[in-house]
Formats: C-alpha cells, sequence, structure tokens
C-alpha cells in the first residue's frame, strides 16, 4: 500500500517536498488555492528595477508527472483526525501531512499601512504593488525615499536594506542623489538585525550617504502630513514612503488549535519539522514557528529534511540560511549561519551577486528536477558550512 | 486593567536574532504589560540594554541562567 501524502501548499517548500518522494511508494497530493507557484525574490526587481521578467508559473508544470494537483484552498486540518477539508467540501484522508502555506503581509498592525500601499506600493505582497514601488521611485525627483521595517516577522531578513541600497542606487543612476534623501528606519539596535553581517553592511550605508534610524517601532502613517510616526511618538518626514509589512502564518482552520502561535504560525520541532505533537503531519518554511529565517532556502532545505524522514531516514536540520543579499552596484553577499553557528560576515562580491542571479536564472529547473539539483546544493551546502566559512572570515 | 505577560522565546535564533522577537512582542503590548523574553544568543544582552535606553521602556530584570538571557521588561514607553 502506498503512503498518501497531503501537501498543503505548491510554492518552494510545498513544491521541493512533492518532487522529492519516491512516487512508487507515495501517493502524492498537493493543494493550493493559486494555480501559480510564485518566485517572490523577484518582487525586489520589479520595485526597483522595474524588471518585467515573469515570475510565476503553473504548480502543475512545476510538479513530476503522478502527482495529484488539485486547485482549492484548504478550510481546515484535524491532526487528530487526519483530515483536510478542502473549501467546497472535499474532504482528503492522510498518512502523513505537510503543511506549506507560507506567510502572508498584514496591513491591520500598522494605522494608515493600507492606505500607504496603495499610494506607493511594497515588494512583499503583489506584483502590482511591487510595480507601484517603482512608479513611485520614478516620480520623485526631489525629497526623502523611506524605508521602513514595520515589524517581524516579514519574508526574507536581507530584503529592507536590498531595496534601500537599489533605491540609493537608483536615485544617483539619475543623477537626482544630491536631491533625493534616502532614509532607512529599523526597530533594531542597527540596521541589520544579527550584528556580523551587520559589520558588513554598515559601512556600505555610510559610504553612500543613506542615513538610518534604528530603535523605531513604527506605530501608524499619517500621509495626510507624510509623517512615519513610531510608538514612542518620533516622526520621519518622507514624500515616498515604502514600509516592509509584518508578516502572519496560516489562515487555514487548525485542530488543535494550541499548535498556533498568536500570529498564527505553527509550532514544531526545529530538528524535524514535525507539528508540535504529532509524528504524522510537518510544517515546512514561512508557515512554521521554528526559530530561523523566512526564507525560499530554509523551505528548501527542510523539505528534503522532511522527504528523507518519510522514507525514514532520520534526517535533521542544521538551521541553515543561505540568504542572497543584493548590495547595488553589482555586489552581493550571503546570510549564512545555523543553529549552532552566527551569521559568517561574508564580504561584498561580484561574486556573491552572481550567484544570486544564477540562483534566479535557475529557479524553476531545480524545483522541477531535485535529482539533478540536489547533488549540487549539497556540495554548495557542505563548502560554505558556516563553521568553515568562520574560519576564513573573521 | 489586569497586566499581561508575554512569554517569547527566542533561543536559538542566530538570524535575523532575538531582538527582532522582543521587537515583535512590544508592537503588540500595551504600557504596564510585562515581556519576558529567553534567548541564547549572547548579543542578546547588549541589544536589550541598548533597547531600553532608548526606546524608554523599564527592565525589570536581566539575567543569565546556563547559557540563556531572561529579560523581564515593563512597556511604558508608548505614547
Amino acid at each position: 500500500m502506498k503512503k498518501r501524502v497531503v501537501v498543503i501548499g505548491g510554492g518552494a517548500g510545498g513544491a521541493i517536498l512533492a518532487n522529492n518522494l519516491p512516487l512508487e511508494d507515495f501517493e502524492v497530493t498537493v493543494v493550493d488555492r493559486s494555480p501559480y507557484h510564485y518566485y517572490w525574490p523577484w518582487l525586489l526587481y520589479v520595485a526597483f528595477r522595474g524588471s518585467r521578467r515573469p515570475m510565476r508559473r503553473e504548480i502543475e508544470s512545476l510538479l513530476k508527472p503522478g502527482i495529484n494537483f488539485i486547485q482549492s484552498g484548504a478550510q481546515s486540518v484535524d491532526l487528530n483526525n487526519r483530515k483536510v477539508v478542502l473549501e467546497g467540501g472535499k474532504t482528503l484522508d492522510y498518512d502523513y501531512l505537510v503543511i506549506a502555506t507560507g506567510s502572508r503581509p498584514t496591513y491591520e498592525q500598522i494605522g494608515g499601512h493600507e492606505k500607504a500601499v496603495e499610494k506607493y506600493g511594497d515588494y512583499h505582497s503583489t506584483v502590482e504593488n511591487a510595480e507601484r514601488v517603482w512608479k513611485s521611485i520614478n516620480s520623485l525627483k526631489q525629497g526623502t525615499f523611506a524605508v521602513v521595517v514595520g515589524g517581524d516577522p516579514y519574508r526574507c531578513p536581507p530584503s529592507p536594506l536590498e531595496g534601500v541600497f537599489l533605491a540609493e542606487e537608483f536615485f544617483r543612476s539619475r543623477g537626482l542623489r544630491d536631491r533625493v534623501r534616502v532614509v532607512f528606519a529599523v526597530p533594531y539596535p542597527r540596521p541589520y538585525p544579527a550584528e556580523p553581517m551587520n559589520e558588513v553592511v554598515e559601512p556600505l550605508l555610510k559610504e553612500r550617504g543613506v542615513e538610518y534610524i534604528t530603535f523605531f517601532t513604527l506605530d501608524r502613517i499619517e500621509d495626510d502630513r507624510k509623517v512615519a510616526v513610531s510608538m514612542e511618538g518620533e516622526e520621519l518626514k518622507y514624500d515616498a514612503l515604502v514600509v516592509i509589512p509584518p508578516h502572519v502564518g496560516t489562515d487555514v482552520k487548525i485542530s488543535p488549535e494550541d499548535v498556533l502561535t498568536t500570529d498564527r504560525f505553527i509550532q514544531a520541532d526545529k530538528y524535524t519539522n514535525n507539528i508540535k505533537g504529532f509524528d504524522d503531519a510537518f510544517v515546512i518554511g514561512d508557515a512554521s514557528a521554528v526559530p530561523v529565517a523566512k526564507t525560499g532556502v530554509t523551505a528548501h532545505l527542510q523539505a528534503e529534511v522532511v522527504a528523507k524522514r518519510l522514507q525514514g531516514e532520520d534526517a535533521r536540520n542544521s538551521g541553515r540560511t543561505n540568504c542572497p543579499f543584493d548590495l547595488g552596484y553589482g555586489l552581493g553577499t550571503f546570510v549564512i549561519s545555523d543553529y549552532r553557528n552566527p551569521v559568517v560576515k561574508l564580504p561584498p562580491s561580484r561574486f556573491s551577486h552572481m550567484a544570486k542571479m544564477l540562483f534566479a536564472a535557475t529557479y524553476w529547473d531545480m524545483v522541477r528536477y531535485p535529482e539533478l539539483w540536489n547533488p549540487i546544493f549539497e556540495a554548495y551546502f557542505d563548502a560554505t558550512e558556516p563553521a568553515k566559512l568562520a574560519r576564513i572570515y573573521v | 486593567m489586569p497586566e499581561n505577560r508575554l512569554k517569547v522565546d527566542a533561543r536559538g535564533i542566530a538570524c535575523p536574532g532575538p531582538i527582532t522577537e522582543l521587537v515583535k512582542a512590544y508592537r503588540n503590548a500595551k504600557n504596564g504589560d510585562i515581556i519576558e523574553v529567553m534567548a541564547t544568543d549572547p548579543g542578546f544582552k547588549p541589544d536589550v540594554e541598548a533597547w531600553i535606553k532608548r526606546t524608554g521602556n523599564q527592565l525589570l530584570e536581566l539575567r543569565e541562567e546556563g547559557g540563556t538571557y531572561v529579560a523581564v521588561i515593563k512597556v511604558t514607553a508608548k505614547k
């Protein structure tokens, strides 16, 4: 008898997991409310480079033949009775469940947020909103362009500063840098929250004349006065504003409810991704509450671990992150760490930027053909273990 | 109004770091609430101290127990 695996979500985590399961042993069903899988990191280039490169593919085209795909949202999950109820009422029974529903921005925590997004856009939600950012920076000929981290968590820890670096480069390339101030505000003690990576990026901000405000916890946006106001009453004046939206977890009803945190992320073992209290249910990627960055690489590595565990192997997560970081002007770095090692001080290089772009170029192939790409990634992750890199980049 | 006690477990977070978890709890808190954060990242102690100094909230306790830092904060600075 084949084991029935239900995967909720056909994004990076869900699709990679499904494609890593041998179909001789598993009957795999992927459900997603959207017919499309999005390569979310590309929103950055839609917003700050005006890229028109398509950033989505049909989920079905990314799954191996033999995997079932149902285009439907999941309405509820009953972990005790091993049932998933789809919107429309159909019920799926499973032997194993993997929740990979990601995270989504919320605009309810910050006053005036939704109106600000309608006006200036953002680059953590939709292509349309990212296109609005492109319009905003193109119409700003003088004044202050502000990027504000609105709250945690959000997808891709480097993304706020990537936007800042690309915006600075944009205004300089248009010859407007002496008329446009670029300001970055964060609730943290420093521009990048993890100290070692901050030591890499803070000098670049200074060198490029980007102003930054720390300990700024955004409370509300008063667009009629063009100010962003912190919880302690500090005001930041702007002419165009992009807020990094705080994200929340799944909107699927899950029983028992105590596996969820207050912001609806699912609690799980950080090494095995087992949902708290369940050996037949897993959560991978952004949807989980495990203490690791919300990023595609996490979803990818967790998907591989869960696929191995379903096949009886005692695979465990190392907590590895490998977040590509665009520093502007063709430079990049990677935020590399794991559960046991702090973030590496990887210096800016053209090579890291190229690696980011190469990854974007090969992304769809990587999702579709894990049998070809897994050995390549394994070699890469082995060569770039944080403990090894920490000896080189002190 | 009764005060809430918000417990935050930020142990094991290297990137983006435990300070992000404190900030998240702070956003959802109101004046008078108590936030208790546990973290293992060694950078957490100076970060909490700097955060308290700049935001004007109150640090009730900051202790270390076997490699885990525990910070107990009273939210007082919200306008």
